[in-house]
């Protein structure tokens, strides 16, 4: 095969981030005027090697060709001049700005000896781009009063207007309705018409049956296979996307389910989730899953009273209760670890004890006034209990891993009386040796009767962890199943699978 | 292989830490100072010198206190001298129209809380808006109500007593250097002993974190904010006790002065960082300077170049230091 047949290949690529290898060895080609889908689970290296492609990485091993001669982007710029477009999942662009100062932030054209920006040329040429794929778009309006589907094409045209001749496209209708989704393929197609590629990064399957003519997965930073897509079938794709052997153990089971705590019915917030109903039970362990944007966080930032649901009601122990501030749950006995643990966890600037204690501050103080002795030793038996390796309580923060910045906010919920914990993506970000310790620590929960919501996007710690599984889609829960001989491809088929 | 780690909670005392703080520098530029008001007039240095200079500055003081707890939260206030007007008017006004003085200063108390209050309040209520615009708005309609009540008028012609505020001695020590003693021990130990203070450090570290904490984090700032107020009215009482009338235009400039004296304290307008000791030395440094540098007449503009200066450096040496240190650490 000769590479001149490819616009862009890819060849054993690998990327190291620190502890971490994102991308193992993958392979990728793109032949001209293909519409190529890239597809893998959250965490599959998807996002790493889009950033190969344009230059924002630069990989450790294996070879990148554009148009069969090899190239090594330092930089997006680089890969901008040879027509290498990127369009991510979150616009970014400048929403105070016009539509045509969007289009050519950064390349302007501008007159050749006085340097005066040339707007009537800007806004014609934008508009032609903009007719070009058939949009009907004024290009003096403000880039913020366009809706989310109009703002993508806006980017697509700013990457026609730089020559491009690969897009990329981070899961483009996503945030897209049926008819925009419509329009935004009509768009893909005739681009594609023109001869140029692009390469389609998506969670729907049906963009990807609609669009494209092959499609790669990867799965664990590894590249697994290359299909037509018209060879492919639902259970295969999935397969190929998470069928890997299970690897990670898991502490054994050893709790008793009891009665119902907490009991969620009709909740809904416009725009985030609707409708979303559940119960847990002490001793249980129920585990939420679904795709990223799922509206799952959503749901739970709500029960915990950091925002507000519009709808809905909330049953603790059997009584109602409204909860209008987080402090309204924890007294309740409703503990939440948020999902991103540096932004809502922890203090980084702080010591290990003072994190531990900052939910509590009440239990280690007389009428306001601290008690430091105390203190102390709450925060050492709590950090002890769930095994930080630091030195002193008064390590800080953010001189610890991951895994143990996200065993310090445990302790932190551990400080509190709880009975229902709920954890935000509990190993996130965390390595294998920490997210072993988290489980037992679940699992020492569920045996003291604590009732623990789980939610969490890795497969593989959903189905090894939980007694109930409730998966969302699109903000509402699509099943509650009973884990036991539950399998992975189920669980995704309700994740990600229109209802028929 | 699940042997228990043993984790520390003593503090271990650490001699370079120990000297390695801010309240280090402060003392040694206090000192610097003090030589050199001391050369430039015989008769400064002597205890009932530096007794008579401080009753010269310690009115804004006052308001310092509270100001640390809006810088750690990384908020500021520059509403702060057109409450202490307001306030001093409303007094003024209520007294000259037969209010009893002791009443009297209570209305103006409580006019400082509503103040501070409402500036809390649009704070938080308004989260889009940084506080700087929030209080710079506050702070030109508190002071234009002043000119309304009292026009470019004066209020005083105080009873006898009143004047004891900001001019009487307990035995050698002026009655306002005591007063603010008793407030600055009040105010460190809310910050640095209570519950209350601990929230405030952790608010200007991570507010969302504070937030899903339970932290009620909107009350705090209130309860600040409101604070603040009653303070600036404090200073109102023992300015106006010392110019012996309460008028729109007093105090014209102050938040400067406090702002200049928390943030050479050490204490970082990002939010977080820095202790009362800090500010509070600091106060007697910008205090002291001033007054040294009145004794040779240097003109008062010439002194805001010299304030505007010593800032500067202040603030950029920590950060010069880290820098150096860090790189250091990096080559070894």
């Amino acid at each position: 095969m000769s590479v001149s047949e490819f616009i862009l290949e890819l060849k054993g690529i690998t990327k190291i981030f620190p502890g971490v290898k994102a991308l193992s060895q993958v392979n990728f080609n793109l032949a001209k005027g293909e519409i190529h889908a890239l597809m893998g689970e959250n965490g599959a290296g998807k996002s790493t090697f889009i950033k190969v492609i344009t230059g924002v990485h630069s990989p450790e091993e294996g070879e990148v060709y554009f148009e069969g001669h090899k190239v090594n982007f330092k930089n997006t710029r680089e890969s901008q001049k040879l027509g290498i477009a990127a369009i991510y999942q979150h616009v970014t662009n400048y929403p105070d700005l016009s539509v045509t100062e969007n289009i050519f932030i950064g390349h302007e054209k501008v007159s050749p000896v006085t340097k005066r920006i040339l707007w009537n040329d800007m806004h014609k040429r934008a508009k032609e781009l903009l007719d070009s794929v058939g949009a009907d778009i004024d290009p003096k309006v403000q880039m913020g009063t366009l809706s989310v589907a109009e703002q993508q094409i806006v980017e697509i045209a700013k990457a026609l207007s730089m020559d491009a001749k690969v897009i990329i496209m981070d899961e483009p209708t996503a945030a897209l309705t049926k008819t925009e989704s419509e329009q935004l393929y009509k768009i893909a197609e005739q681009l594609r018409d023109c001869g140029v590629s692009i390469i389609l990064i998506s969670h729907r399957f049906e963009d990807m049956y609609r669009l494209a003519s092959r499609v790669t997965v990867f799965r664990d930073a590894q590249y697994i296979g290359c299909w037509g897509v018209n060879e492919i079938t639902n259970e295969k794709l999935i397969y190929a996307m998470v069928g890997r052997e299970m690897t990670q153990l898991f502490p054994p089971k050893e709790n008793k389910i009891g009665k119902e705590v907490l009991k969620v019915e009709g909740l809904s917030q416009t725009g985030y989730f609707a409708d979303v109903s559940f119960n847990v039970r002490q001793g249980e362990i129920l585990a939420f899953t679904g795709l990223v944007g799922a509206g799952r966080t959503e749901v739970f930032e709500s029960i915990f009273g950091i925002t507000k649901p519009d709808r809905g009601k909330i049953y603790f122990e059997g009584k109602e209760v409204t909860i209008k501030e987080p402090l309204d749950a924890m007294n309740m006995g409703i503990g939440y670890l948020p999902e991103d643990r540096q932004k809502q966890g922890l203090v980084l600037q702080w010591g290990i004890g003072q994190n531990i204690t900052l939910a509590t501050l009440k239990d280690i103080s007389k009428a306001g006034w601290l008690d430091h002795k105390k203190e102390a030793d709450v925060a050492k038996t709590l950090a002890e209990k769930v095994t930080v390796k630091a030195v002193s309580i008064f390590d800080t923060a953010d001189s610890l891993s991951g895994g143990n910045q996200q065993k310090v906010v445990v302790a932190k919920l551990l400080a509190s009386d709880l009975k229902v914990i709920i954890l935000d993506e509990p190993t996130k970000g965390v390595d294998v040796g920490a997210k072993y310790a988290i489980y037992e620590i679940m699992r020492e929960l569920a045996k003291q009767n604590y009732a623990i919501i789980m939610v969490s996007s890795e497969m593989p710690e959903v189905l090894g962890m939980s007694d109930r599984i409730a998966v969302m889609r699109d903000g509402r829960i699509t099943a509650t199943l009973e884990a036991d001989g539950i399998t992975q491809e189920k669980i995704l088929e309700f994740a990600m699978l229109e209802k028929k | 292989m699940e042997n228990k780690r043993i984790i520390e909670n003593k503090k271990q005392f650490n001699l370079k830490q120990f000297f390695f703080q801010w309240e280090w520098m402060l003392v040694a530029v206090f000192i610097i100072v003090n030589i050199m008001n001391t050369s430039l007039s015989p008769y400064y240095l002597s205890f009932s010198g530096i007794m008579d200079a401080s009753m010269t500055f310690l009115d804004k003081a006052f308001m310092v206190l509270p100001m640390v707890f809006i810088i750690i939260l990384g908020d500021i206030d520059i509403s702060i001298a057109s409450i202490t007007a307001l306030s001093s008017v409303i007094m003024g006004v209520a007294y000259n129209m037969g209010l009893p003085m002791p009443l009297a200063i209570l209305l103006a108390l409580t006019v400082g809380a509503v103040c501070g209050f409402i500036n809390g309040t649009l704070i938080v209520r308004f989260k889009e808006l940084p506080a700087m615009i929030v209080t710079l708005s506050t702070m030109t309609i508190f002071r234009g109500i002043a000119y309304i009540i009292l026009e470019d008028q004066a209020a005083g012609k105080f009873p006898e007593w009143y004047s004891y505020l900001g001019w009487g001695y307990v035995g050698p020590i002026p009655f306002m250097l005591i007063a603010f003693i008793v407030f600055a021990v009040l105010f460190g130990l809310l910050l640095h002993k209570t519950t209350f203070g601990r929230s405030v450090y952790g608010m200007g570290n991570n507010i969302t974190a504070c937030r899903y904490s339970g932290i009620k984090t909107d009350k705090i700032k209130v309860i600040v904010s409101t604070l603040m107020g009653v303070m600036a009215a404090v200073t109102a009482l023992f300015l106006v006790s010392r110019t012996g009338s309460a008028r729109p235009n007093i105090a014209i400039g102050y938040e400067m002065d406090v702002i200049a004296m928390v943030v050479l304290g050490g204490i970082s307008t990002l939010g977080g960082k820095g202790r009362m000791l800090g500010a509070i030395i600091s106060i007697f440094i910008i205090g002291l300077l001033r007054y040294g540098l009145g004794l040779i007449n240097v003109p008062a503009q010439a002194l805001m170049i010299i304030i505007g200066i010593i800032l500067i450096i202040a603030v950029t040496i920590p950060n010069i230091n880290l820098d150096k240190l860090t790189k250091k650490k990096v080559a070894a």
